[in-house]
């Protein structure tokens, strides 16, 4: 758990370390957005936003689908899966310092 | 919720005492954990060694496994006794890049010693990453850093 936590939040930070990318994330943060959307509110032409969805869906962080009514139209949505990883391994480094810090204490008081 | 841990606790001894167990008596208090294991090998026994001689900065948080190997789990960064305490921390498991710290503080209450373990850095954006992705400005990182902090508060007050 903890070691593939480790990988996924470093894949994640690689995923964010553009400035458009980060911006796609904060749009999709409000809803999801077709591709061609994306790529008009950046001001950036379609084959760059590809790339940057790709390293986005690479990382994790968005998924894509299609509308029923046209298999053609790609949408995508923020997965906040990657953040929750994050979050959890946080939760575990802190009941692990918990439990050291229990361990060091019980150690230190029974020599007293 | 921040992406920095933080867990205290008051112990029975004074700072000197509980600075010198914290770091010399690391290999009989230290809980091996397998949430949060260091190598992917059985644990071994942690220990402080001195670069040289006496104990200082520089000198190293190592876990000696079953079979003998050392794995270097960290430097020490700052050495302040009986007050302050920090070293670097690295899993195998983490990414060559990206390092974290801790940071230990002794502080006397009445007879007693708050201790307090700070460890951070997991949202550091590694700077060897961000130069191969051509983003290498501290400044944009530490904006980074913001911004995903702000991400992490905004999904937990969600959750």
């Amino acid at each position: 758990m903890a070691l593939n936590a480790a990988a996924e939040v470093d894949r994640t930070l690689a995923a964010l370390a553009d400035p458009n990318r980060r911006r796609v994330v904060e749009l999709l943060a409000q809803r999801p957005r077709a591709a061609g959307e994306l790529a008009r509110e950046l001001g950036v032409s379609a084959p760059a936003m590809s790339r940057h969805l790709k390293s986005l869906r690479a990382g994790g962080l968005v998924e894509e689908s299609h509308p029923e009514f046209d298999a053609r139209v790609r949408i995508y949505a923020l997965r906040p899966e990657p953040m929750v990883h994050l979050l959890r391994w946080l939760e575990e480094s802190e009941r692990l310092w918990s439990e050291q810090l229990a361990a060091f204490k019980a150690h230190l008081e029974r020599d007293a | 919720m921040t992406s920095k841990v933080f867990v205290a606790l008051r112990v029975r001894a004074g700072p000197a005492r509980a600075f010198a167990a914290f770091v010399g008596e690391i290999g009989a208090w230290w809980r091996p954990n397998t949430l949060f294991q260091t190598t992917p090998r059985p644990p071994g026994r942690l220990s402080f060694e001195p670069l040289a001689g006496e104990l200082g900065e520089g000198g190293r948080l190592v876990e000696t496994l079953a079979n003998g190997k050392v794995f270097e789990i960290g430097r020490i960064l700052a050495w302040e006794p009986p007050e302050r305490l920090v070293f670097s921390w690295r899993q195998a498991s983490f990414p060559p890049d990206l390092s974290t710290e801790v940071e230990v503080r002794f502080e006397a209450v009445g007879e007693e010693t708050r201790v307090s373990v700070e460890h951070r850095g997991f949202d550091r954006v590694p700077a060897g990453s961000a130069a191969r992705h051509g983003f290498p400005d501290a400044l944009l990182l530490q904006r980074l850093a913001e911004w995903w902090r702000d991400l992490l508060e905004g999904l937990a007050a969600r959750a």
